[in-house]
């Protein structure tokens, strides 16, 4: 069945290639700008990786007119007021932002205030506040996951009220994503399994969503079978070119699903986890997918059953119930192997959460955003056994 | 030009279908538990009404600029009054600027499970307050006696 009524809009300009974080001119030739600020932290930059791009900005013929790397692991209010500041101060024209999901959602928020200027909170927050284009954004990603390269949303943690502001806005979508597998190939193991069922679990909960269309369908379909096929090798062997740009192609690919159709109740509880229990957010994810789906499972049968194939599962003479559950059965025996490897916990006993702080959980995953979009209506009483189950 | 033709009946007609909304405890005791304060502001015609849910009951107060809200949402009143029959999907009205939210957007959609019972409550208000020429559901039968 034909959606109501959906929306498809993605000018973010995509370029893959091994190496090509660093032979840009092509791209910045036709974004025209000369002067460019670097936003990234100290690990990217540790690693050699915000130096590699600047030398190839710097052959593009481009000025790098300065680097912000005080990014912490969550994009903080403050950082953004001053990130902002740095690159007005310096003169620059755009951002290149060279890093995760943090790294970039500060950059797309700075960019906001360096673009618009004024209060991030007071003027922005809420949906689709701003007028008119902002200055250009660059974005290299150095994980495989966030999707954030071509997402038109940044979330921003105030620390003062200990709550995460997100920012939707078309405007927010970057000028060009720069997909490089060189950029992540000294991402660990557990970084790269987390991150990659990260992508993975945005691509499920696209495909599933209220919101979900036959474009975004698409994506998150593409997204699926490539992770399937990279992601355990890409963690095994980090040095697997192919692998790590299969990745990277799925979570943008999972990206641009998720953007348009959004995330669901997996997310909710991941969120929640995450907010309680300092749990990473694509473990959480990780953790919560099987049972999320199952939580999901009587709304959802025949697209689960679709979903099988694109992971690589046989489901020829199997109903529509037993193709749907190997998909979940799939799931499960990905993280499995991830998890075999050291590089993923499956279970929430694993990663510090106290079996008295579920309800918690539960609760928290009530007033997530994310809640609103999952095809079956949230109820705490019913998401709890399925809570109880991931411990 | 929108449905309403003034200002003055359009204030009369959604402040108090507001009222009534405060003061049906199966949605009014979830409005007050969020503690939301909201501010719509309306155009053709012009309005603003302030729904302030974080005392002991749901207040309705029109032309209210001064009360801090937590979430703003701009609208027209023809979309307003679509909303409240159940007509408008509100990612798809935000995502075409039909309605301008500013605020914690997530405390929004939130609510919405909550005041899902006021849809059907909509034309059956209109109708027993004397405004059935506003009722826009084709297929609405008034209520028995």
């Amino acid at each position: 069945m034909l959606p109501e009524f959906f929306e498809f809009y993605n000018p973010t300009k995509v370029v893959y290639e091994d190496g090509v974080a660093t032979d840009l001119k092509p791209e910045l030739d036709i974004i025209g700008i000369k002067k460019y600020f670097i936003v990234s932290d100290h690990v990217i930059h540790d690693l050699g990786l915000v130096q590699k791009v600047a030398d190839g900005l710097a052959e593009a013929g481009v000025e790098v007119t300065g680097t912000y790397l005080d990014v912490a692991q969550d994009a903080r209010l403050k950082d953004v007021q001053f990130c902002a500041d740095q690159i007005k101060a310096s003169g620059a024209e755009g951002i290149v932002s060279i890093g995760g999901g943090s790294v970039i959602d500060t950059a797309k928020a700075a960019n906001i205030l360096f673009s618009e200027g004024g209060d991030l909170v007071e003027d922005y927050s809420g949906a689709q506040t701003l007028t008119r284009p902002l200055k250009p954004h660059v974005v290299i990603p150095t994980t495989a996951g966030t999707g954030s390269e071509v997402t038109m949303i940044a979330v921003i943690y105030d620390e003062e009220n200990k709550e995460k502001l997100a920012f939707p806005d078309k405007f927010l979508l970057p000028t060009l994503a720069v997909l490089d597998p060189q950029m992540t190939l000294s991402l660990p193991p557990k970084m790269t399994a987390a991150t990659g069922m990260d992508a993975l679990t945005h691509a499920i909960e696209a495909y599933v969503d209220i919101d979900a269309s036959p474009i975004s369908d698409a994506f998150a379909t593409g997204a699926i079978e490539l992770i399937f096929k990279h992601l355990v090798t890409a963690t095994r062997n980090g040095d697997d070119v192919e692998a790590r740009g299969g990745m990277q192609i799925a979570s943008t690919m999972a990206g641009i699903a998720f953007t348009h159709s959004m995330v669901g109740c997996i997310h909710s509880m991941a969120h929640a986890t995450g907010a309680l229990y300092r749990v990473p957010h694509g473990v959480a994810n990780a953790i919560f997918l099987p049972f999320g789906m199952e939580y999901n499972f009587e709304e959802i049968t025949e697209k689960l059953a679709r979903l099988a194939r694109f992971m690589g599962e046989d489901t020829t003479g199997l109903s529509t119930e037993d193709a749907a559950r190997s998909a979940i059965a799939a799931v499960r025996g990905l993280t499995a192997q991830l998890n075999a490897l050291d590089a993923l916990p499956i279970r929430l006993r694993d990663v510090g959460v106290p079996e008295d702080g579920l309800e918690a959980i539960a609760e928290g995953a009530l007033n997530d955003g994310s809640s609103f979009y999952n095809p079956r209506e949230m109820d705490e009483c019913e998401l709890l056994p399925y809570i109880k189950n991931a411990y | 030009m929108g449905m309403f033709k003034s200002a003055e009946e359009f204030e009369t007609v959604i402040v108090g279908f507001f009222n009534l909304i405060g003061e049906t405890p199966v949605i009014a005791d979830k409005l007050l538990k969020s503690k939301m304060i909201i501010r719509f502001i309306y155009t053709d015609p012009d309005l603003v009404v302030v729904v302030d849910c974080s005392g002991d009951k749901a207040e309705t107060r029109a032309h209210d600029t001064e009360t801090k809200a937590i979430v703003e949402m701009s609208m027209s009143a023809d979309v307003a009054h679509r909303f409240w029959f159940g007509m408008v999907n509100l990612t798809k009205a935000l995502t075409r600027k039909e309605m301008v939210a500013k605020g914690p957007i997530p405390k929004v959609l939130k609510l919405l499970p909550a005041i899902k019972p006021s849809y059907a409550m909509y034309p059956q208000y209109l109708e027993a307050n004397g405004y059935g020429q506003y009722n826009i559901t084709k297929s609405y039968t008034p209520p028995a006696g």
